[in-house]
């Protein structure tokens, strides 16, 4: 459905975009995952033809691009960062005349409106003016705007930046549907909650280049990251711990804690409890750090997602 | 594009500020400067001629301003989104300036229509003598007015630079192109700058229909309005042109 191939994009000086390439098969859901400025939105305007690149090529349906933007934009909807909704008109008024500049027929238009603004939770408030509603309101039909000429493919650049927990997850059950319905979404976003719920594939971008894409299991397992298991004794001595040493090699001691390594936290668990057992050790506490998201981009990138 | 001119229409009907600024204001100055100049002359041809300059010269002054607010609102709807919106749907980025174009002359023709009614109920002007000419006149200053909203957008970073830009500018066009003070009580160099004001066109053409009683074939008005079309397509030019180069850039 969407093809992208070594994507370049410089702003003055600055290079925005350093080689990107991926392809998304059509009903996918592909998160694209960075910090700011990793480059997400330049992606999404590319693919959306507000911006020219300067190297690469992208097919969005089959259409190239650069020689066909109408019908690419035909094919997509765009949800952009900022509400990009008319404050002194109606919500159905707004959505009367993004759907009318798709060429959505009236009938057609007034029907989808309906059925958007239901999904939505907004049809008993579709004649309020905009303005009147809050940002999580806005924030729904300035989705609800773009899906109106039901596009094959849905770009969604950061969807719940600054909304309250209700809309955000309203937003999340509405693409959860339409991807079940089958549309392609790509959902660009830097809360990893968001990619792992949302995407079957992603792509973690950053500094202009995409360091790794798969589904979250395949980049759980594609580099040398482990799950740990934190264990703290209450009578952890150094020959208990050499002890333990001789049997599990992959491990770290701080002080009466000790961090054990591996690739599968679950199969291995209980051997490393045995094992504490038989050399008589008491266990005061367990946790296990399983791999996120936030973990794996940390240790491609170095990097924690956002700002702390 | 027809869609982009429904949808400006319906936001500016809805707006009770945008039509007091639009209509109530100029009336407002219409009625005082009418009042204040229209009485001076020693004969009713004096005070005709104060009542036509106030109309006209007020009018197109007021409409300068309007058009400049309609070209700063392209700039609410950049910084806001909404021009990234519209780019990304499947319409040619030029007809988003035409849609403008078409905007500002709508409501332009709609402003001097309002001005002149006025002047003829309150100040008993005389224009369904001359309806024909009147509406060629207000058809050729619209169009010449229409881009300049635009132009003044497009040296601009947003609305509120847009206003202070057209304060000046349609200040200082007013002054020499005789919104103000009648022409020929200038001084003979700036009768010969004031050619370059959109408002000296205007107020000649009106002079013509009022005072010198030209009919609308008589090549000295029509002159008039081939003048205006003439700087309306200039400045319309120069508004697709700068649309392109400074507005279209979104990054």
């Amino acid at each position: 459905m969407i093809n992208v191939s070594n994507l370049r994009k410089t702003f003055d000086t600055i290079e925005a975009l350093k080689g990107i390439s991926f392809n998304i098969q059509q009903g996918e859901c592909y998160g694209l995952l960075g910090p700011n400025g990793a480059g997400k939105t330049t992606t999404i305007s590319i693919m959306s033809t507000l911006l020219e690149p300067n190297e690469g090529k992208v097919s969005i349906a089959g259409y190239d691009l650069k020689k066909n933007p109408l019908e690419c934009k035909k094919n997509i909807g765009v949800v952009t960062q900022e509400i990009a909704l008319y404050n002194e008109l109606s919500a159905y008024d707004n959505l009367q005349f993004w759907g009318g500049l798709y060429n959505v027929p009236k009938l057609e238009l007034k029907a989808r409106i309906d059925e958007l603004l239901n999904l939505f939770g907004l049809l008993e408030r579709k004649n309020d003016k905009v303005k009147t509603y809050s940002g999580g309101m806005k924030r729904r039909i300035n989705i609800a705007s773009a899906l109106l000429h039901m596009p094959n493919v849905l770009f969604m650049d950061e969807p719940t930046v600054g909304i309250d927990p209700q809309s955000r997850n309203l937003i999340f059950e509405v693409v959860e549907k339409l991807h079940k319905e089958g549309m392609t979404i790509i959902y660009t976003t830097h809360y990893m909650e968001e990619a792992e719920r949302l995407c079957n594939r992603i792509g973690i971008i950053d500094d202009g280049i995409i360091v790794a894409q798969g589904t979250l299991d395949e980049l759980k397992t594609s580099g040398s990251m482990k799950e740990t298991v934190v264990i703290s004794f209450t009578n952890l001595t150094e020959k208990r711990f050499t002890k333990i040493s001789n049997d599990w090699n992959d491990h770290q001691r701080f002080d009466d804690t000790i961090h054990f390594f591996s690739k599968n936290i679950q199969g291995d668990l209980s051997k490393i409890i045995l094992k504490c057992n038989e050399v008589g050790l008491d266990i005061l506490h367990i946790d296990i750090r399983k791999i996120t998201l936030e973990t794996i981009f940390l240790s491609l990138t170095g990097k924690h997602l956002r700002d702390k | 594009m027809i869609k982009l001119v429904k949808k400006d229409l319906k936001l500016f009907f809805g707006n009770k500020q945008d039509m007091l600024l639009t209509f109530a204001l100029p009336i407002i100055f219409i009625t005082l400067f009418t009042f204040v100049f229209g009485k001076m002359g020693n004969t009713d041809e004096d005070n005709l001629g104060g009542v036509v300059h106030v109309v006209a010269g007020t009018s197109v002054m007021m409409l300068l301003f309007s058009v400049a607010g309609i070209g700063g609102s392209l700039l609410d709807e950049k910084q806001e989104g909404m021009l990234k919106k519209l780019l990304c749907s499947p319409m040619h980025p030029k007809h988003i300036l035409y849609g403008k174009l078409v905007y500002a002359n709508i409501i332009s023709v709609v402003q001097l229509i309002v001005m002149f009614v006025y002047a003829w109920l309150v100040f008993g002007l005389d224009i369904m003598h001359y309806l024909p000419s009147i509406v060629l006149m207000i058809l050729a200053i619209s169009y010449a007015c229409s881009g300049f909203g635009i132009v003044l957008a497009s040296f601009a970073k947003s609305s509120k630079q847009v206003q202070g830009y057209s304060t000046i500018v349609v200040l200082v066009m007013s002054a020499i192109g005789g919104s103000m003070i009648p022409i020929f009580i200038m001084p003979e160099i700036m009768q010969k700058i004031a050619v370059v004001s959109v408002n000296y066109w205007g107020i000649q053409g009106f002079y013509d229909i009022f005072l010198n009683l030209l009919p609308i074939t008589d090549i000295t008005f029509l002159s008039k309005v081939f003048v205006l079309i003439g700087i309306g397509t200039s400045l319309n030019f120069i508004a697709l042109q700068m649309f392109k180069k400074n507005i279209l850039k979104i990054v």
